[in-house]
């Protein structure tokens, strides 16, 4: 125990390998692939083909992924705060100096690359939200807990609204319910929760929603009103996946993804290009890697020593499954078009990242599970 | 921070109620997806086809038609149109008010001409507009990201050259209707807005000059944008049409009935090759080419004189003396007559207790048959068609193509009517009275007949007996040639009483002879109404005027050319017609010894260049 630096309490980062969770880190390198081959073939008919990008993402993805696994998770919970603080000032930074792309500025180039500050805020805020809920160790979390997280949450939700992107903003909805849900918000209270988002968004609907934002609502409850207007993404997408039928068309067969007719399908429609092009068995092998990822995670969640580390598998699962439900179910036609990405398929690189880096942060949790502290 | 024993259960509950929640929520979407692909799966892969594939035709150029020496006159011109794609529409009326209104044309308008497709398919583009300007078609084309539904169509504008001149003859072109569009003819089938022949040559060859239609299967995008073309059949332009129409003939021709109502026909004897058809008036067929303005169609309708009949086929007349000439010939063949017998014409002659006039009050005195015609003495031929008898006149009349359509190329073609007892019971239910047997004798009564029936009869008389069937497009299936049954030396006597009219003592010659070329012709005057004593034809309004006829041909040796003038109300056949078949084979004759003259000076030029 002398000279090198080394961290006095926590032993050897992963003792051996045996700790590994090898489904979840198997999901995680299938559905990856599967991104890769899909976003190169949705980008066949664009200027640029989107693989190498892409390919590039989940090699730094990957270099993340190990990272976060390998860094002692009890080391980064300690950072928590001011990694918490450190996302809300990258948020605030690019109110000011980010690049305005799509209509929001939510944009910080680095390099040639461009990183959206709000990806990374979802891991600083669960993290500090985690560490905050940890603390309260009794069998319910009270209402001063609730308030307090919820405004853990609210700051950077309210940045991200600024920028404006509510997408990416309602995402951190999920990362409280959940968190909450397992931190032992009494049941009633989680109805009432249920109750006020409802509550919520109906207000957020008839007072907060651009018009263009009421429209897409509009034009999802009937596509076919106007096919070539907003709703036309959703007639489109449902067009791309129902043409796939059960066995698909074949990779870059797909015609709909193929000739353009889908809008985003590199992006937040490339489930669809997948669904087209590989049909319901592939839809099925797709959300069945989600499944077992989603499940294994929890799991994970399950034999978890530390309390921060449950709460933080809870938030981030929670996080990553609803993007996985809404985005698919997006596709499909069950919900309006918002600009929620799918975890692994969708091109994108702080996206990308951030899944990784939990995917590694979970392994890492798990893989020091038998680790005296 | 170490679980405390007592909460693990608490949070391990929690974790799987979410576990089990996501879980319930990916069946959920995987269910979507099943109802998706599974159950709607043929829908969509149909919605998908729709999507990306467009068959997009090629349309054929219209053959163009020549006349015999190799005129055009007939051509196509680059046309745009405007179609619209109502399946990528989402307000079709807002599409075609804003249509309307970029071209400064009647909503209605465009309106009506979608109506006219609304039994087609939505995704099928029908046209709305016709005849763009090159300076809309570039509007509308830089709006084709805003206006996906608004396409243009390359198409093909006839050209009628010589408009009206030609109008009845060529016919003229028309949007397609419903019936046409269901039609099966065996050619390729219409679509909506196509233009299909509705008259004339343009209607009968239709499936000659039509051609195929080419067709292009592309890939498009969701803009209707052209990605990649997947197959392609040509076009195959239609073929090309020879006319044996002479222009040149034709336009003297349509020169001379200019502000008069009738028709001239010009037949090649030799083998009924139409040389010049023309109805008076006439209309021009560019109008239904560029597609015919209301009011433009309404003044033709409302036209007393009818512009858009053919009146050579449509129009049917007591062909009058004209048919003294079938009459003479009946005689003679019959045996009835010989070319010395006469008769005695005093003005009038009594036969079944009915006194018949002949034209000519005072009378022709002794007549034979040489001079009987070459005056158009009436006496004579009642005699005539006493001897002969109704049904030897009927069998005669038809013979030479009475009664019948001739069979020219044009369709709506009038037969005409040969009267007989048999036609007197049928269709007036009363027996023939014999005195009509003696107003058929010169060519009135219930007989009539269009002109070309005239002049198909008069080439029968100028060929030596051979009943040759008008036609109008040069190498074509050989036409059907009937044999009269008559001596050729007959028809040459005939032919010799006939060039009488035109020469000194015929009722021709001083409105009608022609310097330099024996040639032949009967005269013949349509009564409109009985006159009265001491009025004469010019006394009356012309709507009561007698018609004027002229059957003729030329020259008397040889004869290459027959010429029917029937003038309406233009009087007696001497003055109202003859000296306008007259004014014909002048430009005709003129214009064979320019061309003589050329040659021989073209001939002595190189005879001289030659060594």
């Amino acid at each position: 125990m002398s000279g090198a630096f080394q961290f006095a309490d926590e032993g050897p980062a992963i003792r051996n390998l045996s700790g590994i969770d090898w489904s979840l880190l198997a999901a995680t390198l299938l559905l990856a692939l599967a991104g890769l081959a899909t976003v190169h073939s949705a980008s066949a008919e664009m200027p640029v083909d989107y693989l190498p990008r892409q390919a590039l993402w989940v090699g730094l993805g990957l270099a993340v992924m190990a990272g976060m696994a390998l860094v002692h998770h009890r080391t980064i919970l300690d950072l928590a705060f001011p990694a918490y603080l450190g996302g809300l000032a990258l948020l605030a930074a690019v109110l000011v100096i980010g690049t305005v792309r799509g209509g929001a500025r939510s944009w910080l180039g680095i390099g040639g690359l461009g990183l959206q500050p709000s990806e990374l805020a979802k891991l600083t805020t669960a993290l500090w939200l985690a560490t905050y809920l940890a603390d309260v160790n009794r069998r319910h979390a009270g209402a001063k807990e609730i308030f307090t997280a919820g405004a853990i949450v609210a700051a950077p939700m309210a940045l991200i609204a600024l920028q404006p992107d509510l997408g990416s903003a309602a995402m951190f909805v999920p990362l409280l319910g959940g968190m909450l849900l397992v931190a032992g918000v009494r049941w009633r209270v989680v109805v009432a929760g249920a109750v006020a988002v409802l509550v919520l968004g109906a207000g957020l609907w008839f007072f907060g929603l651009q018009d263009y934002q009421r429209q897409r609502v509009h034009t999802f409850l009937n596509p076919s009103s106007d096919p070539l207007g907003a709703g036309y993404q959703v007639q489109q997408s449902k067009i791309a996946v129902g043409s796939g039928g059960l066995a698909g068309k074949g990779y870059q067969q797909g015609t709909q993804s193929q000739l353009r007719f889908l809008p985003a399908r590199h992006t937040d429609f490339v489930f669809a290009v997948l669904a087209e092009e590989w049909g319901y068995l592939g839809t099925l092998a797709a959300l069945g890697l989600y499944a077992v990822w989603i499940v294994n995670a929890l799991r994970i969640g399950l034999r978890a020593r530390e309390r921060e580390s449950v709460l933080l598998i809870a938030g981030l699962v929670s996080l990553f499954a609803f993007h996985v439900v809404y985005n698919t179910a997006m596709v499909v036609g069950l919900v309006p078009i918002t600009g929620i990405p799918l975890p692994f398929l969708s091109y994108g690189g702080s996206f990308t990242l951030l899944n990784f880096g939990i995917t590694g942060l979970i392994l890492g949790i798990d893989a020091r599970r038998y680790v005296n502290a | 921070m170490e679980i405390q024993r007592q909460f693990r259960e608490e949070l391990n509950s929690r974790l799987r109620v979410l576990s089990i929640g996501v879980s319930a929520l990916l069946a959920l979407v995987a269910g979507a997806f099943w109802y998706v692909q599974m159950v709607q799966g043929s829908h969509f892969r149909e919605l998908a086809e729709n999507n990306r594939l467009r068959r997009l035709s090629i349309r054929a150029p219209r053959g163009p038609i020549y006349d015999r020496d190799g005129e055009l006159m007939v051509e196509n011109t680059p046309s745009y149109h405007l179609l619209m794609d109502r399946s990528r529409s989402a307000d079709v009326d807002a599409s075609l008010a804003f249509a309307a209104h970029l071209l400064g044309r009647p909503l209605e308008e465009l309106r009506a001409n979608l109506e006219r497709a609304r039994r087609q398919p939505d995704y099928q583009p029908v046209p709305v507009a016709r005849n763009l300007t090159l300076a809309e078609v570039a509007e509308i084309s830089a709006l084709s990201l805003e206006h996906p539904e608004l396409e243009i169509d390359v198409g093909h504008l006839r050209l009628y050259r010589h408009g009206a001149q030609t109008a009845h003859v060529l016919g003229y072109l028309g949007e397609v209707n419903e019936r046409e569009l269901s039609a099966d003819d065996g050619g390729p089938p219409y679509r909506p807005g196509d233009l299909v022949g509705k008259k004339g040559i343009e209607r009968i060859y239709d499936g000659v000059l039509r051609g195929h239609d080419g067709e292009r299967a592309v890939v498009v995008d969701s803009r209707g944008r052209l990605v990649q073309e997947y197959g392609r059949v040509d076009a195959e332009p239609g073929a090309t049409l020879t006319l044996t129409l002479d222009l040149g003939l034709q336009q003297a021709a349509e020169r001379l009935m200019r502000d008069r109502v009738g028709a001239i026909v010009a037949l090649d004897p030799r083998d009924g090759a139409v040389l010049a058809m023309v109805s008076s008036p006439s209309y021009d067929p560019n109008q239904f080419a560029r597609g015919i303005r209301p009011a433009e169609w309404q003044a033709l309708l409302d036209d007393p004189n009818d512009p858009l009949q053919n009146r050579a086929i449509q129009n049917v007349f007591s062909p009058g003396s004209v048919f003294k000439m079938v009459m003479a010939t009946a005689g003679l063949a019959e045996g009835v007559i010989t070319p010395r017998d006469r008769v005695y014409c005093n003005g009038s002659t009594t036969i079944y207790n009915h006194r018949f006039r002949c034209w000519k009050g005072i009378g022709h005195g002794s007549v034979d048959l040489q001079r009987a015609m070459s005056q158009s003495c009436n006496v004579y031929f009642y005699h005539l068609g006493k001897n002969l008898g109704i049904e030897r006149i009927e069998r005669w009349a038809r013979a030479f193509g009475f009664g019948e359509p001739t069979g020219i190329e044009l369709g709506n073609e009038k037969a005409g009517l040969v009267p007989s007892p048999a036609w007197s019971l049928r269709v007036r239910g009363h027996p023939w009275f014999p005195g009509e047997t003696i107003s058929v004798s010169i060519g009135q009564g219930a007989l009539a007949a269009t002109p070309l029936q005239v002049a198909r009869t008069m080439a029968a008389v100028a060929n030596g007996g051979h009943l040759v069937t008008p036609h109008l497009v040069q190498g074509a299936a050989p036409r059907p040639v009937r044999d009269l049954p008559v001596d050729p030396g007959i028809l040459a006597l005939v032919r010799q009483a006939l060039a009488g009219v035109v020469e000194p003592g015929g009722t021709a010659y001083y409105a009608a002879h022609l310097d330099g070329v024996r040639w032949g012709g009967k005269t013949g005057t349509v009564q409109v109404v009985s006159g009265q004593p001491g009025e004469t034809d010019e006394d009356r309004p012309w709507e009561l005027r007698n018609h004027a006829w002229f059957a003729s041909f030329a020259p008397l040796e040889d004869p290459q050319l027959a010429v029917v003038v029937f003038n309406e109300h233009g009087g007696a056949g001497s003055s109202g017609a003859a000296p306008i078949a007259r004014d014909l084979y002048r430009y005709w004759f003129d214009r064979q010894d320019r061309e003589r003259t050329a040659t021989e000076a073209a001939q002595q030029v190189a005879s001289v260049a030659a060594p």
